[in-house]
């Protein structure tokens, strides 16, 4: 649709009906490059504001991801200082194994590690929080939320842009202090380290601050789902014919309301004990430092569902979608939502084993281990949809697939960590890094891949080339399996994190982990060739290409300005697929179980 | 018997079942795949037997959900034209089942790992009690007769300390830290605990004692185990000549820094009589010379893991050649080498910073004896050496020298 067809006429003066009369793609360019470009600026339109998260989002993880690659580049081989003496006498000291740049006078090894631990530093705190927490709530949630819904739009669209400025202002915040050197206390900002570290504190100050700019795009996000998921349902749409996803989002939503002014103070709290020396968390000035980690803590526990709970809720529907089965224990799972939210808040001090009292460990153990069950649970439901489905085997099914069996490792090795006499090895060592990755990564990133594919005929009306995008999701998770399978050796055998080289008996593992991270790149840059071909040169997306039940296949690929031509009825549930027509199909493309006769579209005969 | 003992008397059997040991004291083969090797103390085996299980526990649900999958995604496959087969969408005693069993494989769980959890932490009635003492980026132990271990090991990229005990004696450490956080972490007992800089943390073991009749130094240990042979190394003791010995590694496990993952120990296991009779000569002598006091503090104070006696750089200046000579600052200031400036730097290191270095040195706390003791140390290996006198203004050199040579000695 090109804007030569836009009519000029009073009554439809922004454009938004092409000549045909029909509204416009939410995509369809302006008169100018710069209207556009202002369109875009100040649109309140949450699917351009989820779209611009998106881009940034997958920007932002592929930054992450660098600093990831030059971390495992290091830890090729361990630092060495190699001594040797000429023959007239003199010894020489050599520096080996220190990729980044050792001081030029000496041979300290101090400043190289110094770099080292930067770049971790920097990895952490761009995939926590750039990454991972806005990952699926700003972009396929601000997407589809309020489609799923039935609604034009989240329930207040120019906080919504408000939360989009904000998380732009405050990675500019973040980078800014990367760029002028970057941190070295760990995303984690442990006391008395980072209030007594570097003897500049604007640097420490600047990223602290990038964190606590960006906790407020996180709690807007949030306000806008809770509101929007209570307030704007379409007619017909009770809490329990929501699709599930809405439901994870809104548990998700609710944790980030609650959880993130948290560390919003605790972060500022840090800066005022940096700048002004007030004597919270140095022992120096009378303060304690564990007190700041449970502060951390309090909110970077719950936060870890935020992250997951949007990737179970994606899994949800594209695993209902591709084997057109009805999930298996809905009000399960809707409940194990909220439960897993609810239980969230109890488990912080797991973090904390060999830091806290016997009494307070044995109480966090004991609760941790009750959350495990609501996510157990959920795993054996989708498991469960898989029976007697009818499965695709395409990029968005591969990837569910890939979540399961990653997902239920992290899950799993989350039981020795858990266990109290097991955290005492495995803590702070690289079963921990191991587990972590595999929950959040092999978790929430790979749900949002499977999300991207399953959506992005939706949102960009174009299809993508399935063939090398599930060759890409192989390579992605057998170099995954590789990088971090070995990592839970490296910890049982005694390799603690945060190490900028290691024993030489690590060696070995260290080199395989390493050669994994060359595979996962690979996967990633194929992955980004699929979509940029999609983007140019994919060919037109149809309404609904996989069959889903769900509002948003009745909107067009991609969809008009406010969603829907006409405001959506619930008629029928989100899984239906044996007793519905799915919008856009022809009944006689689209085989019915035998006990139910061909139905026309839309038309209800159950409802579960 | 009582639950303790019963577990006691069952994790070793149990242990020997799932790694398929042939002898109970000898790994299995899962227990090296994933530990490397057996445990240094009996506690550490006992986690590894719950560890082991764990793993296969996980490993048989996850190969059990996996199968499934994999069955289901391949048997329901879609063929074009047929729909899903009507199934229900919910089950109600196959939901309560699977949350239920679960939830009792957790319960048992979390009680096998508090049990296990307070084994290792509460700490016998009779354990001895050292202090340990951590700070960027070393450690200190100091035995309950006030001594230290004067050994110490180079690996990889710096000095660490080896600290002697002896074997099956219970031993529990009280712990504190000078500066930041640190932790503790002996991977061959599996324990860790943080040290805070504000109060005391503790962990107790019981080394098991060294395997057969031969010396464990860890492989990146060689060279020292070679010199412990050596009657004419620097660092020889006489008590522990032939006898067996297993070395452990301490890493600290809680980020503290620029050579956080330098912050390294060995625990060297011996057996308890060899201790009990070297133990006595750790003891601070009233007789040894000042210069002999400054040795010993040279290492077991941790100087050695920062300064270097022979003129080479590392994570601080060399003590070759300081006591006499000017010293640059990093302000390009240049200030006497002499024993004020010794003192200050000891108490007060961050008042005056060498160029080229970072302020990297938490202050010590030494006594008067001590400090004259490192005064009087690198007299003796320092060109001027004579008196307090002040150095010349600029001390000649010759530049056609290699770098290390001393200069030559004013007349």
């Amino acid at each position: 649709m090109s804007t030569h067809d836009v009519p000029h006429d009073s009554h439809d003066p922004r454009g938004l009906h092409d000549a045909h009369g029909h509204h416009a793609s939410y995509l369809a360019p302006k008169e100018t490059f710069w209207a556009t470009v202002k369109d875009w600026a100040t649109t309140v339109d949450h699917k351009k504001i989820g779209v611009m998260y998106l881009f940034a989002i997958l920007f932002m993880f592929f930054l992450g991801g660098a600093a990831a690659m030059a971390v495992r580049l290091e830890l090729w081989e361990p630092v060495r200082v190699v001594t040797s003496t000429t023959p007239s006498g003199t010894t020489t000291t050599e520096v080996t194994g220190q990729l980044f740049a050792a001081d030029a006078e000496g041979t300290s090894i101090g400043p190289g590690n110094n770099v080292y631990n930067r770049i971790f530093t920097l990895h952490g705190a761009i995939m926590v929080f750039m990454v991972i927490i806005p990952s699926i709530p700003a972009s396929l949630g601000n997407f589809f939320l309020p489609i799923m819904l039935g609604a034009k739009d989240v329930a207040f669209p120019r906080l919504n842009l408000l939360s989009w400025y904000v998380y732009l202002f405050g990675s500019i915040f973040a980078v800014t202090s990367i760029i002028l050197g970057g941190v070295d206390t760990g995303w984690t900002f442990y006391t008395p380290y980072s209030t007594t570290t570097d003897a500049q504190h604007w640097r420490v100050v600047f990223m602290i601050l990038g964190a606590f700019i960006l906790g407020f795009s996180s709690i807007l996000t949030g306000l806008n789902f809770v509101v929007t998921v209570h307030k704007l349902r379409a007619p017909g749409m009770g809490w329990f014919d929501m699709p599930l996803f809405v439901w994870a989002i809104y548990s998700a939503a609710v944790i980030q309301v609650l959880a993130t002014p948290v560390i919003g103070i605790t972060l500022m709290l840090l800066v005022f004990e940096r700048v002004f020396r007030i004597g919270i968390f140095d022992p120096a000035l009378g303060g304690d430092p564990v007190l700041y980690q449970h502060f951390f803590w309090f909110y970077s526990h719950p936060v870890v569902y935020v992250m997951i709970l949007p990737g179970m809720g994606i899994i949800n529907e594209t695993i209902a979608v591709h084997s057109r089965k009805k999930i298996f224990g809905y009000r399960a799972i809707a409940f194990a939502s909220l439960g897993i939210a609810a239980v969230s808040f109890l488990v912080w001090g797991h973090h904390m084993f060999t830091s806290m009292s016997e009494l307070a460990s044995t109480v966090f153990s004991a609760l941790t281990f009750l959350v495990a069950i609501p996510t157990a649970v959920k795993v054996f439901n989708w498991i469960a949809t898989l029976y007697k489905g009818s499965i695709a085997m395409n990029t968005p099914m591969l990837y569910t697939l890939i979540f399961l069996f990653l997902f239920s490792i992290g899950g799993l090795t989350g039981l020795p960590l858990g266990t109290l006499s097991t955290d005492l090895h495995l803590h702070d060592s690289y079963f921990v890094v191991a587990h972590f990755h595999y929950v959040m990564m092999g978790g929430t990133m790979m749900g949002l891949m499977a999300g991207i594919h399953h959506w992005w005929p939706k949102m960009f009306g174009k299809m993508y080339a399935e063939k090398p995008a599930m060759i890409a999701a192989l390579i992605v998770f057998v170099g995954f399996n590789i990088t971090f399978f070995s990592q839970f050796f490296l910890g049982t055998q005694g390799m603690p994190r945060r190490y900028a080289s290691y024993v030489d008996e690590f060696q070995f593992l260290h080199q395989v982990s390493t050669v994994g991270s060359w595979l996962l790149l690979l996967g990633f840059l194929l992955h980004a060739g699929v979509f940029i071909h999609s983007l140019t040169q994919g060919r037109p997306a149809p309404q609904n290409p996989w069959g889903g039940l769900t509002f948003e296949w009745e909107a067009a690929s991609p969809p008009i300005e406010h969603n829907f031509e006409h405001e959506p009825i619930c008629r029928h549930g989100p899984y239906d697929f044996e007793s519905t027509v799915p919008p856009g199909w022809k009944p006689e493309d689209y085989p019915l179980p035998p006990a139910t006769a061909p139905v026309p579209q839309g038309v209800v005969v159950a409802r579960h | 018997m009582t639950a303790a003992s019963l577990l006691e008397a069952t994790s070793r059997p149990l242990l020997a079942t799932l790694t398929f040991a042939q002898d109970v004291d000898a790994p299995g083969l899962w227990q090296r795949l994933w530990m490397g090797k057996n445990a240094g103390s009996a506690l550490g085996d006992d986690t590894d037997a719950m560890y082991i299980w764990l793993w296969w526990f996980c490993v048989f649900w996850f190969v059990f959900l996996m199968a499934l999958m994999v069955y289901f995604v391949a048997k329901y496959r879609r063929r074009p034209g047929v729909a899903a087969i009507v199934s229900p969408a919910h089950n109600t005693p196959l939901e309560i089942a699977w949350t239920v069993i679960p939830t009792l494989f957790l319960v048992y769980i979390f009680f096998r790992g508090f049990q296990g959890y307070m084994d290792k932490l509460v700490s016998p009635g009779d354990a001895v009690e050292m202090r340990l003492t951590a700070y960027k980026w070393n450690w200190e132990l100091e035995y309950p007769n006030g001594g230290n271990s004067p050994a110490t090991a180079v690996i990889g990229a710096r000095s660490v300390p080896v600290f002697y005990l002896p074997a099956g004696v219970n031993i529990r450490l009280r712990m504190n830290s000078r500066d930041v956080m640190h932790a503790f972490w002996v991977p061959a007992f599996r324990i860790k605990q943080d040290i805070v800089p504000n109060r005391y943390t503790a962990l107790w073991f019981n080394a098991n004692d060294p395997s057969g009749d031969k010396t464990h130094p860890l492989d990146a240990n060689a060279a020292t185990a070679r010199r412990l042979l050596d009657a004419s190394a620097p660092d020889f003791i006489e008590e522990f000549k032939g006898v067996p010995y297993e070395d452990h590694w301490v890493f600290c496990a809680e980020y503290c820094g620029d050579e956080h993952s330098e912050m390294a120990a060995i625990l060297r296991i011996v057996p308890e009589d060899a201790f009990n009779r070297w133990l006595p000569t750790t003891a601070e002598d009233p007789n040894a010379s000042p210069a002999d006091v400054g040795r010993a503090v040279y290492t077991v104070k941790g100087c050695a893991s920062c300064h270097s006696l022979d003129g080479s750089p590392n994570t601080g200046p060399t003590w070759k050649d300081v006591y006499g000579h000017e010293v640059e600052l990093a302000d390009g200031s240049r200030v006497p080498g002499d024993a004020n400036y010794i003192r200050e730097s000891i108490l007060i290191p961050g008042a005056k910073i060498v160029k080229g270095y970072g302020n990297n040195m938490p202050p010590f706390v030494l006594s008067e004896r001590q400090i004259d003791g490192v005064i009087a140390y690198m007299r003796t290996m320092s060109v001027h050496a004579g008196g307090n006198a002040a150095p010349p203004a600029t001390a000649p050199t010759d530049p056609a020298a290699p770098p290390g040579t001393p200069a030559p000695a004013p007349n």
